[in-house]
Order: C-alpha cells, then sequence, then structure tokens
C-alpha cells in the first residue's frame, strides 16, 4: 500500500512550501483542525494520521518497526518522499515534536525548518534530567488505558466490538475523534514515554521554533529549556496558553507564534 | 414539568445530593463550583477545591491521560461520555470514577465553562480489571495452544520426515539384500566352476613337466598360463560381487592400520607408477581396528588405482589417517544409518580430474564406471562400499571437478580387550601331503570327483559323500575319520554347520574343515566368521587345498567349536 493512502494523508492549501501536520500520542490528524487551516493560504498543508490512529491503515503496523520513534520517523520520511516534499516546514505536537527530529537527521533535504510543539525526548527521570515521570506512572497509565478502552473508546472501534460486519456502525462513529486501535495505542504509549532520543538532538542543522507551553503536566519548562539548549540553532517561545495541547486550547496564538517564526 | 411539589426537593438539593459528584470548571480545568456528593466522596472542603484544577487531584497516570486524551477530545468534541479517571482523595485514598463532561461556548465557539458529572465505579473497575483478567489469561492460552499447535506441527513434520528416511534406508536395505541374492547364488555356481576349471588348469600344470618339450608343450603351458589368469580375474570378479553384496566372509583381525599402510606402499608406488607421488600423513596415536586385513588392502588398492586413472598426467596422492568420533548429529546425515562413537578415518586424495554431483552419486553402484569399455569392472568402488560397510564402517566421497576426489573411509575403533595378533603368514607349508582319513561332503558332482582326486592324489584316504545324512551314516558305520571337509550349502535337509555339529557329537576329536563359494548365515554372522571356524573358499587350487587341510589337521587353527 502506498504511504498516503496507508497514512490517510490529507493535501490541501494553495502555497508551494509544504507544511507537514504531525499529531501526537492519543489524537489524530483532526487536532490541528484550529492550525492546520490558517496556513492554506500560503502553503501547501498536509496532515496524516500514524499508523494506529485515525483513518490510518492499522494492518500497517509493525510490531518491529514501531518498536521504537525510529520506525515512525521512516513513515514520516516515506510521506514526504511520495509527495516529493523538499525544504518543506515540519510542525510536531508532543512524541511527534522527536519523531520529526529523527526523520530530519535522516533525512535533512526534505525538512528547511522543524517546529516543536511541547517537545520531551525522554518522559522518564534519569539522574539530574527532570523528564518529569517515572516508569511506575506510565504502567499505571497502561491500566488507565485498558479502562478506558473498555468503556466508552470500546464503543467507538467496530473491530473493538468484533462488529466489522456492521459498517453502518462504523459510519456513525465517524464523528468521533482521535480514534485508535487499543492494542497499538498501547504499544505507542509505552514506544512514546519510555523513549530516550536525547542524543538524537545532536547534529540536527535545520532552525527549529521550540513552543513551550505554560505548566504542560507531559513536557515541563526544563525539558523545554533543555531542547533549547541542545538545538543551538533553536528559538524558544513560552507560549500563555496552558496545558500540553496549544494548538487546541490557543490555536490564535499557536498559529501568530509559527507564523512570525516563518 | 406538573406535579406536587415538594419542599425538600429544590434545585440546590438536587444539586448538591445528586447521587454523583458534579464539578463546574473554566476551559483551563480550575474548579468554579463543586458538589456537596463529590467533597462526601473526597473528603476535601469547597474552599480546597475552589481555585485549584480539577485535573490537579488525578493520579499522576490520570493527569497524563487529561492532557493527552481528556483535553484534547472535549475540546474536538465539545462533550466527553465515561472516561475512566481517578481521583486522590483528601486522605490519599483513590477514587476510580467515570467522568462525562459537556463544554458550554459562546457564540464564536470559544469555551466558557466545562460541566462534568462524575459517578463512583469503584464496582464497575473491579469488574473490569476481573474482565481484563480474563481477557489477558484468555490471550495467554490462546497463544499457548498456538505454540503447541504449531510444536505439534513441527512434530509432525519430522516424525513423517523420519518415516520417509527409514522407509529410503528400508529400500536401500532391500535393494542391497536382492542384489545379494541374486550374485550370491551366481557366485556360488560360479566358484563351484571355477574351482573345476582352475583344477582342471592345475592338473595340466602338473602334468606338463613329465611331457617331453617343444613348441607343442610350450604352447600349452602358454595357454594354461593365461587361462589360469582369466580364471583368477573371474574368481577376484565374483569376490567383489560378494564383496558389494556383503557376503563375504570376511576374517576381521585387530588391526594397526599405520603399520598396514606401511606395508602395502611398496606395492602402492608400484601400482601408482612414477607419474604419482605419494605422501602418507600417518596420525598419531591413532586406535586400532578390527577389520579383514587382506579386503582393507584390497579396498586401499582399489582407491590408489581409481585415483592414478584420475591423474592421466600425474599428480599426487595422500593417504591421511586419524581418530574421529562421529557424534549424533553427523550420524543422522547418513542415510543408511551408524552408529555414534568412535571410528578410525583412512582419507585417500588425489589432484586428479574430480567428479561431478551425478557421478558421485552413483559411484558406489556395482558396474557403473566413466571408464573406458574394457579398462574397468566398476566393482572397485562397490567392494570398498561394500567391505566397509559389512565392516559396521562408513565411505563419504568428496569430489570437486578439475581439483580432485577423496574418499574417506570410516572404521569402527576395535572393541577394548581385543588382543593384537600378528597376520598369518603367507608361507605355505612344504609339505601337504599326509594318510590321514577324511570324510568329504560336496552335493556337486564334478567338484566332488575333483576334491576327491586332489586329496587322494595327496595321499589321504577319502570318502566321498553328497548330503548330510550320507556323511553322517558314514560316521555311525564306524569309520574313525581325522577331518571332515564339507560344503557349506548342501541339499538333502542338512547344512555343513548342523552336519559338522551332529559329526562333532559322534566324533569329539574330529577336525573341521568348510569350503564355500558365498555363505549364508550357516557360518558367518553379522559378516563375520564365527570364531573357531576353519575355511577355505572357493575356487582354491591344488596347493591351496592340501596346504589348507593340512593345517587342519596338524591343529595349526583352532579347532571348531560347537
Amino acid at each position: 500500500m502506498d504511504p498516503l493512502t496507508r497514512h490517510n494523508v490529507k493535501v490541501s492549501g494553495r502555497g508551494e512550501r509544504v507544511m507537514m501536520f504531525a499529531h501526537g500520542f492519543g489524537c489524530d490528524q483532526n487536532m490541528w483542525r484550529f492550525v492546520a487551516p490558517a496556513f492554506e493560504e500560503t502553503h501547501k498543508v498536509v496532515l496524516f494520521d500514524h499508523v494506529g490512529c485515525g483513518g490510518a491503515d492499522s494492518s500497517a503496523y509493525d510490531g518491529q518497526r514501531h518498536s521504537a520513534l525510529r520506525g515512525y520517523a521512516d513513515d514520516v520520511v516515506e510521506i514526504a518522499r511520495a509527495l516529493g516534499v523538499a525544504d518543506g516546514i515540519y510542525v510536531g505536537h508532543s512524541v511527534s515534536a522527536m519523531i520529526g527530529i529523527l526523520a530530519a537527521r535522516s533525512a535533512p533535504e526534505l525538512f528547511g525548518r522543524l517546529v516543536l510543539i511541547g517537545p520531551s525526548p525522554c518522559y522518564i527521570n534519569d539522574g539530574d534530567y527532570r523528564g518529569g515521570f517515572e516508569r511506575s506512572d506510565i504502567e499505571e497509565l497502561m491500566t488507565f488505558m485498558d479502562s478506558n478502552f473498555l468503556g466508552w473508546s470500546a464503543a467507538l472501534t467496530p473491530q473493538i466490538m468484533g462488529n466489522s460486519e456492521r459498517p453502518e456502525l462504523a459510519e456513525e462513529l465517524n464523528n468521533s475523534f482521535c480514534r485508535t486501535d487499543p492494542d497499538i495505542a498501547k504499544r505507542f504509549a509505552r514506544v512514546t514515554f519510555l523513549s530516550d532520543n536525547r542524543s538524537d538532538l545532536e547534529g540536527v542543522t535545520a532552525p527549529v521554533l521550540i513552543l513551550q507551553c505554560s505548566d504542560d503536566l507531559i513536557a515541563p519548562d526544563s525539558v523545554g529549556a533543555y531542547v533549547h539548549e541542545r538545538l543551538p540553532q533553536s528559538a524558544l517561545v513560552k507560549l500563555e496558553a496552558t496545558g500540553h495541547c496549544p494548538n487546541l486550547s490557543a490555536p490564535e496564538e499557536t498559529i501568530e507564534a509559527i507564523r512570525a517564526w516563518i | 414539568m406538573t406535579g406536587s411539589k415538594l419542599p425538600d426537593f429544590d434545585d440546590e438539593t438536587l444539586y448538591e445530593d445528586a447521587p454523583c459528584g458534579y464539578l463546574a470548571t473554566r476551559p483551563d480545568g480550575e474548579v468554579i463550583r463543586v458538589n456537596r456528593t463529590f467533597l462526601r466522596w473526597t473528603g476535601y472542603s469547597a474552599k480546597e477545591l475552589h481555585g485549584t484544577r480539577f485535573q490537579d487531584k488525578l493520579t499522576l497516570a490520570g493527569r497524563i491521560y487529561h492532557e493527552t486524551h481528556f483535553a484534547p477530545l472535549l475540546r474536538m468534541q465539545g462533550a466527553i461520555s465515561e472516561l475512566a479517571l481517578d481521583f486522590v482523595c483528601k486522605d490519599g485514598a483513590r477514587l476510580p470514577t467515570l467522568v462525562n463532561t459537556v463544554q458550554k461556548t459562546d457564540p464564536d465557539g470559544r469555551p466558557i465553562v466545562n460541566l462534568t458529572t462524575i459517578f463512583d465505579a469503584r464496582d464497575r473497575r473491579r469488574y473490569e480489571q476481573d474482565l481484563l483478567g480474563a481477557r489477558d489469561s484468555a490471550r495467554q492460552a490462546a497463544s499457548e495452544l498456538q505454540r503447541l499447535n504449531s510444536e505439534l506441527e513441527q512434530r509432525i513434520a519430522a516424525a513423517v520426515e523420519e518415516r520417509l528416511k527409514a522407509e529410503d534406508a528400508l529400500r536401500q536395505a532391500q535393494k542391497m539384500e536382492a542384489i545379494g541374492q541374486l550374485t550370491g547364488g551366481v557366485a556360488h555356481d560360479f566358484n563351484n566352476l571355477l574351482t573345476l576349471v582352475i583344477g582342471g588348469l592345475d592338473l595340466i600344470d602338473r602334468q606338463l613337466p613329465s611331457q617331453p618339450p617343444g613348441p607343442g608343450t610350450e604352447r600349452i603351458r602358454r595357454a594354461r598360463d593365461a587361462a589360469m589368469e582369466g580364471a583368477r580375474r573371474a574368481a577376484k570378479l565374483t569376490q567383489h560381487l560378494l564383496a558389494f553384496a556383503r557376503r563375504q566372509p570376511l576374517q576381521p583381525k585387530l588391526l594397526e592400520i599405520n603399520r598396514l599402510i606401511r606395508e602395502i606402499s611398496d606395492m602402492l608406488r608400484r601400482t601408482l607408477g612414477e607419474q604419482v607421488e605419494l605422501e602418507a600423513v600417518l596420525g598419531g596415536g591413532l586406535w586400532n581396528v578390527e577389520a579383514d586385513p587382506v579386503q582393507l588392502e584390497n579396498a586401499i588398492l582399489n582407491l590408489a588405482v581409481n585415483a592414478r586413472d584420475a591423474m592421466g598426467a600425474g599428480g599426487k596422492l595422500t593417504i591421511e589417517t586419524h581418530n574421529a568420533s562421529l557424534d549424533d548429529s553427523y550420524v543422522e546425515g547418513i542415510p543408511e544409518g551408524l552408529r555414534p562413537g568412535q571410528y578410525v578415518m583412512i582419507a585417500v586424495s588425489d589432484t586428479g580430474c574430480g567428479m561431478a554431483l551425478d557421478t558421485q552419486a552413483k559411484v558406489f553402484e556395482p558396474f557403473f564406471t566413466t571408464k573406458e569399455v574394457g579398462k574397468g569392472t566398476g566393482l572397485g568402488l562397490s567392494q570398498v562400499y561394500g567391505f566397509v560397510r559389512q565392516s559396521g564402517g562408513h565411505v563419504r566421497i568428496y569430489s570437486e571437478l578439475g581439483v580432485g576426489t577423496s574418499v574417506k573411509i570410516y572404521l569402527p575403533r576395535a572393541r577394548a580387550g581385543v588382543k593384537a595378533e600378528r597376520r598369518e603368514s603367507n608361507v605355505e607349508p612344504t609339505a601337504i601331503r599326509g594318510d590321514e582319513r577324511i570324510l568329504l561332503v560336496e552335493d556337486h558332482e564334478d567338484l566332488r570327483e575333483h576334491v576327491a582326486g586332489i586329496l587322494a592324489d595327496l595321499g589321504y584316504q577319502v570318502t566321498a559323500t553328497a548330503d548330510g545324512p550320507s556323511a553322517l551314516a558314514a560316521i555311525e558305520e564306524g569309520s574313525d575319520f581325522d577331518l571332515l571337509l564339507t560344503d557349506v550349502i548342501l541339499p538333502g535337509g542338512m547344512n555343513g554347520r548342523q552336519i559338522a555339529t551332529r559329526a562333532l557329537q559322534l566324533r569329539p576329536r574330529l577336525k573341521v574343515l568348510f569350503m564355500t563359494g558365498y555363505t549364508q548365515n550357516a557360518i558367518v554372522h553379522d559378516g563375520r566368521l564365527d570364531a573357531g571356524v576353519a575355511l577355505i573358499s572357493k575356487p582354491f587350487t591344488y596347493d591351496q587345498l592340501g596346504a589348507k587341510v593340512r593345517a587342519q589337521l596338524d591343529g595349526l587353527s583352532v579347532s571348531f567349536a560347537t
């Protein structure tokens, strides 16, 4: 299957330069709905879903390939190459920030600029490095995910209910956002929160914009500062928006910060 | 709604004492209002909660989930139903809940307030955990089942393969058995005839000196010599056939292989000619083997001859020996079967033209030859194969076109406790005559007369019989024989062995000598002569028979044990 179908790629906009938006853990491309349209006038906007999320093909999930963020980065590279992207702008939220770093390292010609929203190269505390979490927190998160897949989200995805022969149910559920395959989502959570890509920050040459939210539990200020320090060519912009998803909670501020920089 | 208004159920009470927690929060989570039920469940006061964000009262994992799922979903959908989240109560206890939230927005779509109901989900969460546990067990069982299934498949595949291998080996064994029956039968008759032919030629030889010399006698001598050579080659051919069929009576002795190779090296050099260099790389501390020395010499010689023919323009022949331990994994690859254990390896390698794979597959088959018609019998390697297999060993061939061929013979290490013996001297007794009484049993009439003639000629008193009953009758009549000379395969219901057993019961001091063209199981077991059995192989010459009879009468060989 070609990468554009596999990742449910949507292309819009009237501009020349590609702006590729990558969603983070827990969501799909819908999370860009308040931000991406703002760039359609000036850019060619590319949205996609990671495997196991949204409308991506779950069967493309490869336990081996996707056992590390590098596999997700390879997916990004494949999508960009299939679209003939050169010197594009990559906008990655949350875990997709580091996925973008990895993609830029392996194929520097694809993206001339990187926008990282709430990046964290390592979520687990390690000596002096404060990622914000202990390993046990992540294990507990898995339990939550199980409970929630049994609850509301279990009702949302036909494959969980074993009702794949009832397509009207899937149709009905298309209104819901952030559809995920529970097993893949759990594994994605593990890969995300147990990743340590601090050493991959070395050698990234493209200019980088770091958007740091206030009071972000997932990527605290100290982590944003760490990333900024390790990327000499980066700019750090502290948003007034709180939480981990400024693209949803404060789209205007997010748009403005990006636009000002590019 | 109409109806009687109950004073206790005003809006305030409905809100405060509803059977669920109720929270009003700002879009960022800051608590604006909270009902009594929630305060009762969590132990907080309203004051303690006002101004804090509701997500700050979640477990850390719950807060992660809030950030990654709850907040973005609520913003996108405007509502969330039945999200599982755990609150941390004031006393540190956990309150598992199910949360429903709606987001109120202004006319521009900007969120103003979130309204949240919180249901106590302690029972439900426990039930969920049970369910999850059951699911995990089911998954584990399924994967265990899958593992067992695939293991079963593997086991079946292995069993089938083993079965096919066994069938292959059986087919090969049956083929060998059939060829053995055929060649054995032919060899038996053929050896009888050859004994007559050689006997006739012997007679000519002995009579010639008494004839007047002249061109006529000289022609007879040359013709006799040529006929004798032909008969010898015919005898060798039958011997090779028997060797391949593993029907030759082997006489295994404890051998030091390195010594045997040194002893035959002169003969090998002569065979190889000047064009071929001979090198022996003889391993130190070599174990002894139990094998028939004559047949082993033949095998090495056959390999040397093949090597020489493969090196038309000269080359080098290397004979190498060393100890080898063949393990289970090695012997598994041998379709005809082999016991794992200790072996002595003899490798005969040349630098000749080598063989293609399809040729390698056929070289051990009888009558297969790559040599020109008339140049080879196609039985050389068959002899090697038959002899080595009959000796409990194994032959392997390695060959590469243009590089050379290496044939490796593996013979089993001698059992402990077997004592070495010097090879028998080939010097035949000069005096082969005698006057003892010999009882001859031979069903083939011409042969009987011929053998009786030789023995009489040598001075013995011969009683010739055609089968067991008449031979035993002769003994019972009172004749005191010194030696029983009997064929092995006989008509009349008794084979040679049975006759000997009965005769020894009647005359315990009787000496026994068997003669045979090929042997079935009467006196040979597992390809080895039974201990104490004396045997002369057909065809034999006048002198050979004379020498063997004399030696047996003089007790040079041990007597036949019943």
